[in-house]
C-alpha cells in the first residue's frame, strides 16, 4: 500500500510499506471477542507472553490466552492453520500484524466479519498513532494503547473507531504532564464527525492522487488467467475552515460509477466511498461533494474487472540441468504508449535454493541475485513503453540433489508508470468552496503502479 | 508470566508510591503508578499495592486517573472492601465539570464489576442518561448493561428501561445503538428489545448516520421485525438495497442475513437477494485482509449450497495465488470443485494439477481430493492427471492419489480398470498408514485384476510385526481375507500366517477379535464367508457432482454471517486432510451381516433402545472415534462426512477371555442435522450373560 506524504514540490514519489503480513518471532495482541455483534472479553498483545489484554466483557476466563499459542503453532506445524482458533466453547479469532498477534476471544458464535473487521481497525488505529505497530511502539506507548482499548470498544461493543477523532483527545502527549487538558473534542457530538471546527492553514492547498494498481496472474502457457485494476482516490487537504468541495471526473468513469452504461466494457464493482461523500447527491446528480476531513484520507477505491493487456510482458525460458546449471532467459516488453515510461521497474525471477556462483548478463538494467529470497532481482530504471529488453543468468547447482520438495514461485513484476491510468479515469475539476472565500489550488497526479503482478513458469 | 523479583519489585514501588516527596511531585507520581501498571502489563502480581493506588486516584491529572483505573478494574475482584473508597471519589468526578471525566468516572465504576456496589452506582448512572454530553450518555447507557450482567437476577427498575426506550431516540447515533445492545442485554429473558413497527421505522431511517458496527447491530436487531403487510415488507426491501451491495463486507452480510430472515415465505425474492449480493462477495474474496478473504469464501459455500450456479461464469476469481495461505487454497478448491461444468472442466483441472505440487503437502492433497471429486462427473480426464501424479514418486502425493482413487471407485465403479493398472508399483513409494489403508482396500476388493496382488499383500504380511498402524493392520486382514476368496491359490498359505500371527501373538485386542472373527468365519464354510466379506463394492448412490438437488435457503441462513460457517470448514479440511474414514465403509450393513454369522438362537436378550442426546457435540469423526476408543467402544463403519443423515455403527464387548458369557453390544449413533442428536443402541448378548448396561448412553 502507498504512502504518501506528499510535498509542496509536487514531485512524483512513492514508497512501500513493509509488508503487512511478514515472519518473525511470534508475539500477540490477543483481543477478547463480540458475541453477535460483541466483543466480549478483552485485549491481549502478546510477544511470546501477552503484552495487553483487555477483558471488556469478563465473561471468558482471560487465562484462556495460555492456550492459544501452543495450538496456533500445533496447527501451523500440521498446515491446519486457519484464522478461527477453538479450545474447548472459547473461539480465537486472530489475526497477524508484523509480528504481533491480534486476538478475538468469544465464547459465542459471533459475527466473523464483524470481529475482523475490529480487529484490522485496532491494527488501523494503532498504527496512525505509532506509525508501525510492533512489539516495541505497544510497550513504549502502553498508556495509550489502554486509553485506546477503552475507548474503542465499550462492554465488547465498538465505540469511537474514528482514529481522527480518537487523535483529538487521546495524544501521545499526554505523557507530558498537562493537568485537565482535555477537553471534549467537538467532534464526538458534531453533525461533521470527520472535521473540527477552526483548522487553519497559510497557504489553503488540495493534493489529489489518482493512483491505479494491476494485479495480473499469468500461468505457464502464457495466458492470461485473471487481471484487475484496482483504483483509489487519495486526497490531502490542507485548507482551512469548513470547506464544501466538488470533485469532477470524466463522463466515462462517471457513468461506469453509476452503472448507467451498460454498452461499455468498463464496469466498475465495489465501489467505497469516504463516509464525508454525500452519496444521496452522488445517486441523484453524479456530483461527488463532500467537507473533506484534515489531513491524509482516502476519498474514494473501486475495483475494475477487466481483461487488461500486462503493461510489462514477460517471455521467460528457464532450462534446469539437475546435477550441473540453471539457465534462465528472461524477455521484457512495455505494452503501453510509447510516451509513458516504467519507473523502478524490478522482475523478481526464482531460482532454485541449492544454486551458486551467478552470471548475467542484461541488455539494461542491473541483475542482482538475491539468496536468501531464491530469487534474481532485475532492476530497471526506466523502461520506456513499446520497448524490449532481455537478461540471461546462469547458475551453477550441485552435484547432490537437494531433496527437498520446492514449489514453482512465479515471477513477480514490479513497476509504477506516472502520468497514466490504465482505467482512463480523469479529474476535471475541484471546486473548492468556502465561507470566507479563499482561493485554493488543487494539484493532481495520476500514478499506475503493479499491484499482485504474477506469471507463473514452468520449472 | 511472572518473573523473578516480582515480590522485590512490589516492595519498592511500595515505598515510591507512599513517599510524600513522591506524591508532591506529580511528574514522579505519575511515573511510579506508570511502573506499576507496567509491572502488572507484564503479569506481576500488583494486587498488594490496592490501597496506595486507591489513594493515587484522587487528583486532577485525567492520564493519571486513567491509569489508575486500569489498575483498580483488574484488581477490584480481589479486594472488594478497599474498593469501596475508590466510589468516593468516582462519585464525585461524575459531577466534574469536564464531560471526559465525567464519562470516565461512569465508565470504571461499572467496569469494577463488584456487586456489592451497585447500590452507589445507580444513582451516577440514572444521572448519567440524562448528562448534556453524548459521551457521557454513551456510557451510562451501557452502563446499565453491565449492572445487569452483574447481577442478571436483579430486576431492573422499570423506569430504568422505559428511559432506555426513549433514548433510542438520542440525537446521537451511538447513544440510539447502545441502547439497543443495552436493552438486548437487559431484557435477553424476554427475548431482547421489543421491535414494533415505530421502533423499526425508526431504525431503518437513522441506519444511514450509524457507523459500520452501529448499522450490523440494528440490521441484527431488525431480524425479529415480521413486516404487517407485503407492502411493507418491500418499502423495507427497498430502503435496505443500498446496504446489500455495500463495499464493507459486514454491512453487506448483516443486510443479506436480514434479508433472508424477512423474506423466509419467499423464496424467490431470497434468492434474487442472493444474486443480488454476488458481486459484493466477489469482491470480499479479493480483500486485503486474508481473513476476510476466508470468511467470504465460507460464507459463498454456504450460498452454493441453495444456488450451484451462483458463481459458475466467476471460476477464476477462485484461482490461487502462490502466496496465499493454505486455508485460503483449501477453501477455493471446495468452490472450484463446485463450480466445475463442461465448459471449464480443462481449465479448471489444469489449474488445479498445478496446486498438486505445492511445497504444502496439505495443500497438495487438497487439490488431489478436488481432483478426485471432479471426477465423479468427468472420470477420464481426472484419472489420467492422477496417474500422471504417481509418476512423481512423491509420497504424500502418491497416498493421495491412491486414497482419492479409492473414494472414487467407491462412487464409480466403472473406473476401476484405469485404477487396478494404475495401482501397479506404487505400493514402494507409500509411506503413511492412511494410503497404505488405501492400497489394502482396492487390492482386497479388486485384487483379482491387480495381477501383483498376492505379492504385494505377502510384502505386507512379512512386516506385520513392524506394523505399527492399528488400521493398515485391520485392513491387511480384510483385504488377504478378499483376496483368498478371488484367488485361494496364491493366498492361502500366507493368509494361514497372518492368521495365526494376529490370533498368536498381536497384543492389540481388536486386530485380535478381529482375526479370530475371520478365522470361526471361515469354520463356518467359504460360502458364509463370502456372504459377509463380498459386500458392496460401490455406493453409486452418493452422487454425481453436477444435478445434486439445491437445498432450500432455510437450511443454513440461521448460520449465515456468524462464526459457524468458518468452523465447519475447519472440521471439513480437517476430515479431508487427515484421509476420508471411508475405508470402513466395506462393510455396508454390519447388524445384518453379524446376526447372519452368530447364530441368532443364541443371542439371549436382543432389545433396542433409542437415546436421544440433548447436545450435539462439535467435533470430527475422528476425535469422536478416538474417543470412543478409550472406552473400548470400536467403530465397525461409518457414513462419509457432511453427508446427512450420518451414521456411526459402534460395538464394544467384555474383555474377560476365559469368561463363560460375554456381552456383544451393536449400537447406531445417528445424527440427522438440526435435529438432536440420537444415539440408537441395539445390544445383543452372545453366548448367553448379562448384558453391561447402557454403556454408551453418554457419548
Amino acid at each position: 500500500m502507498p504512502n504518501f506524504i506528499n510535498t509542496h514540490s509536487y514531485k512524483y514519489y512513492f514508497n512501500i510499506l513493509s509488508p503487512l503480513f511478514s515472519s518473525g518471532a511470534p508475539k500477540t495482541i490477543q483481543k477478547p471477542l463480540p458475541e453477535d455483534l460483541k466483543v466480549r472479553t478483552g485485549v491481549v498483545i502478546l510477544s511470546a507472553q501477552v503484552l495487553i489484554c483487555r477483558n471488556y466483557k469478563g465473561d471468558v476466563d482471560m487465562a484462556e490466552i495460555d492456550h492459544f499459542m501452543p495450538l496456533l503453532m500445533q496447527h501451523e506445524e500440521e498446515g491446519l492453520l486457519c484464522p478461527v482458533i477453538s479450545h474447548g466453547n472459547v473461539h480465537f479469532m486472530w489475526i497477524k500484524h508484523s509480528n504481533l498477534y491480534l486476538v478475538a476471544m468469544t465464547n459465542k458464535n459471533s459475527n466473523a466479519s464483524l470481529v475482523y473487521s475490529f480487529l484490522y481497525k485496532l491494527v488501523e488505529v494503532f498504527t496512525e498513532y505509532f506509525k508501525e505497530l510492533e512489539e516495541e511502539s505497544i510497550q513504549d506507548n502502553f498508556v495509550v494503547v489502554y486509553e485506546l482499548l477503552d475507548e474503542l470498544m465499550d462492554f465488547g461493543f465498538p465505540q469511537t473507531t474514528d482514529s481522527k477523532i480518537l487523535q483529538e483527545y487521546i495524544t501521545q502527549e499526554g505523557a507530558k504532564l498537562e493537568v485537565a487538558k482535555t477537553k471534549v473534542p467537538t467532534t464526538v457530538t458534531n453533525a461533521v464527525s470527520w472535521r473540527s471546527e477552526g483548522i487553519k492553514y497559510k497557504k489553503n492547498e488540495v493534493f489529489i492522487d489518482v493512483i491505479e494498481s494491476i494485479n495480473v496472474l499469468v500461468n505457464a502457457n502464457g495466458s492470461v488467467m485473471s487481471s484487475d485494476i484496482v483504483g483509489s482516490i487519495k486526497l490531502k487537504t490542507m485548507l482551512s475552515g469548513m470547506p464544501e468541495l466538488r470533485l469532477g471526473l470524466n463522463d466515462r468513469v462517471l457513468f461506469a460509477l453509476t452503472g448507467r452504461d451498460k454498452g461499455k466494457t468498463v464496469v466498475m464493482e465495489d465501489v467505497k466511498f469516504h463516509q464525508c461523500v454525500r452519496l444521496s447527491r452522488f445517486e441523484n446528480d453524479r456530483t461527488i461533494s463532500f467537507i473533506p476531513p484534515d489531513g491524509e484520507s482516502e476519498l474514494m477505491s473501486y475495483r475494475i474487472n477487466t481483461h487488461v493487456k500486462p503493461l510489462i510482458w514477460i517471455e521467460s525460458i528457464i532450462e534446469k540441468f539437475s546435477h550441473s546449471r540453471v539457465e534462465i532467459m528472461v524477455k521484457a516488453k512495455g505494452q503501453f504508449k510509447k510516451q509513458s515510461v516504467a519507473n523502478n521497474v524490478e522482475v523478481r525471477v526464482p531460482v532454485p535454493s541449492d544454486a551458486d556462483s551467478p552470471k548475467f548478463k542484461t541488455s539494461t538494467g542491473n541483475a542482482k541475485y538475491v539468496p536468501e529470497k531464491n530469487l534474481v532481482v532485475w532492476t530497471i530504471k526506466s523502461f520506456p513503453g513499446g520497448k524490449e529488453f532481455l537478461m540471461r543468468a546462469h547458475f551453477g547447482l550441485p552435484s547432490v540433489e537437494n531433496d527437498e520438495l520446492e514449489g514453482k514461485p512465479p515471477i513477480t513484476v514490479k513497476f509504477e508508470i506516472p502520468y497514466f491510468t490504465v482505467s482512463g479515469i480523469q479529474v476535471r475539476y475541484m471546486k473548492i468552496i468556502e465561507k470566507s472565500g479563499y482561493q485554493a489550488l488543487p494539484w493532481v497526479r495520476y500514478i499506475t503502479q503493479s499491484g499482485d503482478y504474477q506469471l507463473r513458469t514452468n520449472v | 508470566m511472572p518473573y523473578l523479583g516480582g515480590e522485590e519489585t512490589v516492595r519498592e514501588l511500595r515505598r515510591a508510591l507512599s513517599n510524600p516527596n513522591v506524591q508532591s511531585d506529580q511528574l514522579r507520581y505519575r511515573n511510579t503508578i506508570l511502573k506499576v501498571i507496567r509491572a502488572m502489563s507484564q503479569g506481576v502480581d500488583m494486587s498488594g499495592l490496592f490501597s496506595e493506588m486507591v489513594k493515587a486516584c484522587a487528583t486532577v491529572d485525567v492520564v493519571q486517573k486513567k491509569l489508575v483505573y486500569v489498575f483498580l478494574c483488574s484488581y477490584a475482584a480481589l479486594n472488594p472492601e478497599l474498593s469501596l473508597l475508590v466510589i468516593n471519589t468516582l462519585r464525585k468526578d461524575c459531577q466534574d465539570p469536564n464531560p471526559m471525566v465525567r464519562s470516565l468516572a461512569l465508565r470504571n465504576m461499572t467496569n469494577l464489576r463488584l456487586p456489592s456496589l451497585v447500590e452507589y452506582v445507580e444513582q451516577p448512572l440514572a444521572a448519567g442518561l440524562r448528562d448534556r454530553a453524548a459521551c457521557v450518555r454513551r456510557v451510562a447507557v451501557l452502563g446499565w448493561a453491565k449492572l445487569h450482567n452483574l447481577q442478571a437476577s436483579s430486576e431492573i427498575d422499570a423506569a430504568v428501561v422505559n428511559e432506555l426506550y426513549s433514548l433510542l431516540r438520542d440525537p446521537d447515533p451511538v447513544v440510539m445503538v447502545n441502547c439497543l445492545r443495552a436493552l438486548e442485554e437487559i431484557l435477553k429473558d424476554e427475548g431482547g428489545v421489543a421491535i414494533n413497527k415505530p421502533i423499526t421505522h425508526h431504525l431503518l431511517n437513522r441506519l444511514k448516520e450509524c457507523d459500520i458496527w452501529g448499522q450490523c447491530q440494528v440490521l441484527r436487531v431488525l431480524q425479529r421485525y415480521r413486516p404487517q403487510s407485503e407492502d411493507e415488507l418491500f418499502d423495507i426491501l427497498s430502503l435496505l438495497d443500498a446496504s446489500l451491495v455495500s463495499p464493507h463486507p459486514p454491512i453487506m452480510a448483516a443486510t443479506l442475513s436480514l434479508f433472508l430472515s424477512l423474506c423466509s415465505g419467499q423464496p424467490a425474492v431470497s434468492l434474487a437477494a442472493l444474486e443480488r449480493v454476488r458481486g459484493p462477495l466477489l469482491a470480499a474474496c479479493g480483500s486485503g485482509s486474508r481473513e476476510m478473504r476466508f470468511t467470504a469464501l465460507c460464507h459463498i459455500q454456504l450460498l452454493l449450497r441453495s444456488i450451484p450456479g451462483l458463481m459458475g461464469a466467476h471460476y477464476k476469481r477462485f484461482f490461487c495465488g502462490y502466496a496465499e495461505p493454505a486455508y485460503i487454497k483449501q477453501r477455493k478448491m471446495q468452490v472450484l470443485v463446485e463450480l466445475v461444468n463442461d465448459e471449464n472442466v480443462a481449465m479448471l483441472l489444469d489449474e488445479l494439477k498445478g496446486y498438486c505440487t505445492d511445497v504444502n503437502a496439505e495443500t497438495a492433497q487438497a487439490a488431489i481430493t478436488a481432483i478426485g471429486r471432479i471426477g465423479r462427473s468427468y472420470s477420464d480426464r481426472c484419472l489420467e492427471i492422477l496417474t500422471g501424479l504417481l509418476g512423481l514418486k512423491q509420497d504424500h502425493i502418491t497416498s493421495a492419489v491412491v486414497q482419492t482413487m479409492r473414494d472414487l471407485v467407491w462412487v464409480c465403479p466403472q473406473c476401476s480398470d484405469t485404477v487396478c493398472f494404475a495401482l501397479e508399483g506404487c505400493e514402494e513409494t507409500l509411506q503413511d498408514s492412511q494410503g497404505r489403508q488405501a492400497l489394502l482396500w482396492l487390492l482386497g476388493v479388486y485384487g483379482e485384476r491387480v495381477s501383483s496382488a498376492p505379492y504385494t499383500l505377502e510384502v505386507f504380511i512379512d512386516g506385520v510385526r513392524s506394523e505399527a498402524s492399528l488400521g493398515v493392520k485391520m485392513e491387511l486382514l480384510t483385504a488377504t481375507m478378499r483376496l483368498f476368496l478371488c484367488r485361494p491359490a496364491e493366498t492361502q498359505d500366507m493368509l494361514g500366517r497372518l492368521l495365526h500371527y494376529c490370533i498368536e501373538e498381536e497384543t492389540d485386542m481388536c486386530v485380535r477379535d478381529q482375526a479370530l472373527l475371520y478365522y470361526r468365519l471361515l469354520h463356518c464354510g467359504i460360502e458364509e464367508t463370502r456372504k459377509v466379506l463380498q459386500g458392496r463394492r460401490s455406493d453409486p448412490s452418493l452422487g454425481v457432482l453436477i444435478g445434486r438437488p439445491a437445498e432450500p435457503v432455510s437450511q443454513w441462513a440461521r448460520s449465515f454471517n456468524t462464526l459457524e460457517p468458518l468452523r465447519q470448514g475447519s472440521i471439513e479440511t480437517e476430515s479431508v486432510s487427515r484421509g476420508s474414514p471411508e475405508h470402513t465403509m466395506f462393510d455396508p450393513k454390519p447388524n445384518a451381516d453379524l446376526s447372519n454369522t452368530l447364530d441368532c438362537s443364541r443371542i439371549e436378550k436382543v432389545h433396542s433402545e433409542c437415546v436421544r442426546c440433548p447436545t450435539i457435540p462439535r467435533c470430527s469423526p475422528q476425535s469422536l472415534q478416538a474417543a470412543m476408543q478409550l472406552v473400548n467402544i470400536q467403530t465397525l463403519a461409518f457414513t462419509p462426512p457432511q453427508t446427512l443423515p450420518w451414521r456411526v455403527y459402534l460395538y464394544t464387548h467384555t474383555c474377560l477371555d476365559d469368561a463363560p458369557h460375554s456381552t456383544l453390544i451393536l449400537g447406531e449413533l445417528l445424527y440427522t442435522g438440526e435435529e438432536p442428536q440420537k444415539a440408537e443402541v441395539h445390544k445383543g448378548s452372545a453366548d448367553g450373560g448379562v448384558g453391561a448396561e447402557g454403556i454408551e448412553d453418554d457419548m
